[in-house]
């Protein structure tokens, strides 16, 4: 029956948030105790010179998982990552680590940036670097002790950097200076990891040895969330996936969520992105 | 047994073992704090005064003047070497963080922008106050950096035309001052031209005392938070993630730049001082691969060129102080460039150079062996003429390669001189060369899939920096084969030891293909 | 205080000035706005590459060049002939030699090691500097340069140069006229180069593509450059002439975005800044090279606080209201 023009809309049905595959999704961490959520993220909007990068992010992160967050160009996925950390001030929303804000439970969240975000000229070698992964728990003005060595060594045989130790960071790789990263962000001996698109520009046998970390920490109960670039991969090595596009696009199992649907609506009709997308399906599918 | 072969350190157990020490700077801060205990205590303890003014001085020898002016027998000359020295190590610690956090404009603009600062403190009282300039200068300087922070935060300016700007601008309204200041008649307008190239030789004993105040600060904050700093200039983000305020040290690090840069005018003056902050700390960063070295070298470097350029001031007295340290400083810049033992040009064009002598010399000692296995071993002196047509190049310059052969001990003149034979030692690398060459060729078609004509080029390279580790897991894993993609035999390792070891004379050599 | 800072006498500043000196204070204010211009123009092509701070080292790194080229210029000419010796060939030769010098040494410093960029600008123009501070202090007396010149430029000697004869008449004073040829030739140089300086500015690729080849563009520049800075050294100085390279420009950039009007806008700047600084220095009796730069930066200031797409009082404005975010489209 036509409308008259002045008449209301109907409401829409009440499916819950539009775009999250699991409408009751947030009703576990209702009945969870803070441990259980690594990460909870509510109506968060981050934006840059009013110009809004991030919008209404909702998310609560299950123990255990490997997270991919995948997305297209500028969709904000380093400034998720950014915002949780308190890097970038938010415009509405609220983040908690384990039950409680990023200040206060700093010494539990780990930190592996994106690789170009350094000047690796800087005259500092492989320990160096490491070390620093200690810092957070020396607070002001104390050294690093001989345990705080000893930890850095361990976190650097588990990346087999240990021969390295002395090298200066500029003669190393880039594989291998993921690798450095990475041997500072378990250092940090956390319990939840962000990681910003750690595979960009590494070798083969980086990668693999990457990913092999990853599922060690996830075997010791440790979460991650990896801002990865890759389609393709994104669906092997991952537990969980969040499609990112501004918004949240979807949250969920990545066997649930990778599919040429969503996919789609995430890269929002870039050709070049969508024959990959297709690919990606096609290739896991078989 | 004789090996010969070269055995490249392997990456395992041998570095494992070494140590691993991230030294902290407790060392090199502390001994800097210990030379500065030990000059104050020789300044306080040496004699008084013997001339009062630099006049004075009849020495004619620069031997004789240097001895006057190191020793601290005077009291004028003495608070100048004092002061050069202080602000060396100043200039020289806080360098070090300006350089590899790339701000050096930012100090060339602190340091032009204070002198409107300095120009109002030296109108508190009409005359040099120490403490009136030191204050209206930091007043001056912090907000110069505040407008180029107001500057490019809220224009599309950007940060180097911003830096340009409050540069300039300051200066010039610095300039108008001191004109005015220099128009009064009580205006001591001599005590403000120092400011502008500095005049080390018109430090005083206030002058000295501020000095230390601030030096004796900047060495307790370096190494106090040493790691704080490092941390927050190598990555802001990650100090900023593990709870440390990188913003609060960046704007710590300003202040004591602009207190660097305060206490430097008068012995360097306003616009050289950037100078003393960079070129020193410059030549470091060249020279070592660790922070707390490097700002101990730059500590060092600041104080050797200040001393050296307050001394020739003192010399030719009717040079101002700045332009000479600023000299002395690119000169130990220069030799760092060139011949810094890691990452001096010229070091690096000679290592390139050596590199591609050897190169060449292996490359021969290999046409020596293929022109030998053509001949299936027999005789073993092969023509100079054969080596040209072999390596296609001239007589001339297997000439010239066969001597540089010989000169490395690797090949004698055999007969009449056209002709030469390898020395057991030639004669083994000569055959690592070429069991580099085909192992590689084969582990290519073999194990990489790659055409059997495509191999050679990737081969001809590798073969020379080969290690024996990675050799020796070629051959197992290529089942010791025998022969490369082109069917010529590989030398092994056990035959060429055989060989090598009935290596005497040239009569009995033997090689691979050779019998006893 | 009143003896430092003489009173205001609008009278006595701003109207004796044109009324009764008109002549003398006018050469001083046609050379401060032909310097102000000329470096104005060329400064905003280093504003657009981000050279601001190229520039400020060449403009400190002639001076040896200076100091070299009319030391040698007096030992080739024999004796002095006070300002003759200032010819203006030697000048530029000097000029031209120490800006390849600058351009060369930042450019090894820089590409060779891992001393960064501005690192390496900074070594380069102090040592150069202090070189020529050196040379000039050791040999002041043959090479005919006065420091203090050299270092502030004085424009109240301007007017008391010799005057340029034309066809028998006096025209304008020596540095004017200079001054006004090389204005002249840079309005030329950027009318003829204009396609291949803004493309080879914004887009080397595209220039690469369109057979501008920037790296003559760029050595080019810096030549003019020094040109440039050294013609302007008589009026403001090695040092202030950092200022008029880019505030003009600056200036301009926060009232339109469009090149051509950027460079109107820099010339307008220019004549403000000259009279305007003019008369502060009258007023406050002191050096008039400085108190033009002072005046550029005071105009900068009142754009900056008044612009009407990008002044900070537009900016407050636009805080108070304070729109809420768009929400963006889907």
């Amino acid at each position: 029956m036509p409308m008259a023009d002045n008449e209301a809309l109907p409401d829409p049905p009440d499916t819950g948030p539009d775009n999250v595959i699991h409408p009751s999704q947030f009703d576990w961490v209702k009945s969870a105790s803070p441990e259980e959520v690594p990460l909870e993220i509510h109506d968060m909007t981050v934006a840059y010179h009013k110009k809004p990068v991030l919008w209404g992010v909702d998310l609560a992160v299950p123990k255990g998982k490997l997270i991919g967050i995948v997305g297209p160009n500028g969709a904000g996925k380093s400034t998720l990552i950014k915002s949780i950390m308190g890097l970038q001030p938010l415009s509405s929303g609220w983040v908690k680590i384990f039950g409680k804000p990023y200040r206060e439970n700093l010494k539990r969240v780990g930190y592996v940036p994106q690789r170009e975000s350094v000047d690796w000229d800087f005259p500092v070698n492989v320990m160096d670097v490491v070390l620093m992964g200690r810092y957070g728990r020396l607070g002001l003005i104390k050294r690093p002790t001989r345990k705080d060595r000893e930890i850095a060594r361990e976190c650097l045989d588990k990346v087999k950097m240990l021969p390295y130790a002395s090298r200066q960071i500029s003669n190393l790789s880039g594989g291998q200076q993921q690798r450095v990263f990475l041997a500072r962000a378990l250092a940090q001996e956390s319990d939840v990891y962000f990681m910003d698109e750690p595979f960009v520009g590494v070798d083969a046998a980086t990668e693999a040895a990457i990913v092999e970390l990853m599922h060690e920490l996830k075997e010791k109960g440790k979460t991650l969330l990896v801002v990865h670039h890759d389609l393709p991969t994104a669906k092997e090595y991952f537990d969980m996936l969040l499609l990112l596009n501004m918004r949240v696009v979807a949250f969920g199992n990545t066997a649930e969520v990778f599919n040429v649907e969503l996919l789609q609506k995430t890269y929002g009709g870039r050709l070049t992105v969508l024959s990959e997308v297709a690919e990606a399906v096609k290739a896991s599918q078989t | 047994m004789r090996h010969g072969i070269k055995n490249t350190p392997g990456k395992g157990s041998c570095a494992a073992r070494q140590r691993h020490g991230a030294g902290f700077p407790s060392i090199g801060v502390r001994s800097i704090l210990l030379r500065l205990v030990v000059v104050a205590f020789v300044v306080c303890l040496a004699p008084g005064c013997l001339a009062d003014r630099i006049g004075d001085l009849t020495e004619t020898s620069v031997i004789d003047q240097a001895a006057r002016f190191f020793s601290f027998r005077d009291e004028s000359l003495r608070y100048a070497l004092l002061g050069t020295i202080l602000l060396g190590v100043n200039c020289g610690l806080l360098g070090g963080f300006i350089v590899v956090r790339k701000l050096s404009l930012m100090g060339d603009a602190l340091s032009h922008a204070v002198l409107p600062g300095v120009a109002i403190g030296f109108l508190w009282n009409m005359t040099k106050d120490p403490l009136a300039i030191f204050i209206g200068a930091t007043i001056a300087g912090l907000l110069g950096a505040l407008t180029v922070s107001a500057i490019t935060h809220t224009t599309k300016i950007k940060e180097d035309a911003a830096l340009g700007m409050v540069l300039s601008g300051y200066f010039a309204a610095g300039y108008c001052l001191t004109s005015m200041i220099g128009r009064l008649e009580t205006g001591n307008k001599a005590g403000i031209d120092h400011f502008l190239f500095g005049q080390a030789a018109a430090l005083n004993r206030d002058d000295i005392l501020l000095m230390s105040v601030v030096t004796a600060l900047t060495v307790l904050c370096v190494s106090l938070f040493y790691k704080e700093f490092l941390v927050t200039s190598f990555d802001a983000a990650f100090a900023r993630a593990v709870g440390f305020p990188a913003t609060l040290f960046h704007n710590g690090l300003m202040l004591l730049l602009a207190f660097s840069v305060v206490i430097a005018l008068q012995a360097v003056g306003v616009v050289l001082v950037s100078a003393m902050l960079i070129t020193p700390a410059a030549s470091a960063y060249l020279l070592t691969d660790r922070m707390h070295r490097l700002l101990t070298l730059s500590a060092l470097f600041g104080v050797a060129t200040g001393a050296i350029g307050a001394f020739l001031s003192f010399l030719e007295s009717g040079l101002p102080t700045g332009p000479l340290m600023v000299l002395a400083a690119t000169l130990v810049f220069g030799m760092a460039f060139l011949f810094g033992p890691r990452h001096g040009v010229l070091i690096r064009w000679w290592r390139q150079r050596s590199r591609g002598h050897r190169v060449r010399r292996e490359n021969t000692l290999k046409a020596v062996y293929q022109a030998l296995e053509r001949r299936e071993f027999k005789g073993e002196s092969v023509t100079l003429l054969e080596l040209a047509q072999r390596r296609r190049e001239t007589e001339e310059e297997a000439r010239q390669q066969a001597s540089a052969l010989i000169r490395n001990g690797l090949a004698t003149r055999h007969g009449t001189g056209e002709q030469i034979v390898l020395t057991p030692e030639g004669w083994l690398r000569a055959c690592e060369i070429v069991r580099n060459h085909r192992l590689w060729e084969l582990y290519l078609t073999n194990a990489a899939h790659i055409a059997a004509d495509h191999v050679h080029e990737d081969a001809e390279k590798i073969e020379h920096v080969l290690g024996e580790d990675v050799v020796r897991q070629i051959e197992r894993r290529l089942d010791f084969a025998k022969t490369d993609p082109h069917g010529r035999p590989i030398p092994s390792i056990d035959d060429m030891r055989r060989g090598a070891g009935g290596l005497f004379g040239r009569d009995e050599l033997v090689g691979y293909g050779k019998t006893t | 205080m009143s003896e430092l800072v003489p009173p205001f006498d609008w009278h006595y500043v701003v109207v004796s000035t044109w009324t009764e000196s008109g002549g003398y204070y006018g050469w001083m204010a046609l050379m401060g706005f032909l310097v102000a211009a000329t470096c104005g123009l060329v400064g905003n092509y280093l504003i657009l590459r981000r050279m601001a701070l190229v520039g400020d080292a060449i403009s400190h790194s002639v001076l040896p060049g200076l100091a070299v080229a009319f030391i040698l210029a007096n030992l080739a000419g024999g004796g002095g002939v006070g300002h003759g010796v200032r010819s203006p060939m030697v000048m530029f030769a000097g000029a031209l030699g120490a800006a390849v010098v600058t351009t060369i040494m930042i450019e090894e410093i820089h590409k060779k090691t891992r001393v960064k960029q501005d690192a390496a600008i900074g070594i380069t123009f102090s040592s150069l500097f202090a070189l020529g501070v050196v040379i000039i202090s050791l040999f002041a007396g043959k090479a005919h340069i006065d420091t203090d010149c050299v270092l502030h430029g004085e424009i109240t000697f301007v007017p008391d140069d010799l005057f340029v004869m034309i066809g028998g008449r006096e025209i304008a004073p020596g540095p004017i006229v200079r001054m006004a040829g090389v204005a002249g030739v840079t309005v030329l140089l950027i009318a003829l180069f204009y396609k291949e300086l803004l493309v080879s500015s914004f887009d080397s690729g595209l220039a690469a593509s369109l057979g501008v080849n920037a790296t003559v563009v760029h050595y080019g520049l810096m030549s003019w450059l020094s040109v440039v800075v050294v013609s302007s050294f008589e009026a403001v100085g090695a040092i202030l002439v950092i200022a008029m390279l880019i505030i003009p420009g600056a200036t301009a950039s926060l009232l339109t975005r469009r090149l051509p009007w950027m460079m109107a806008l820099t010339v307008v700047h220019a004549a403000l800044s000259s009279v305007l600084g003019l008369h502060l220095a009258i007023w406050l009796e002191c050096s008039v090279s400085a108190a033009m730069c002072v005046a550029a930066a005071g105009v900068f200031g009142a754009v900056w606080i008044f612009s009407p797409s990008e002044g900070l009082i537009r900016r407050w404005a636009a805080r108070r209201a304070d729109p809420p975010l768009e929400e963006p489209a889907a």
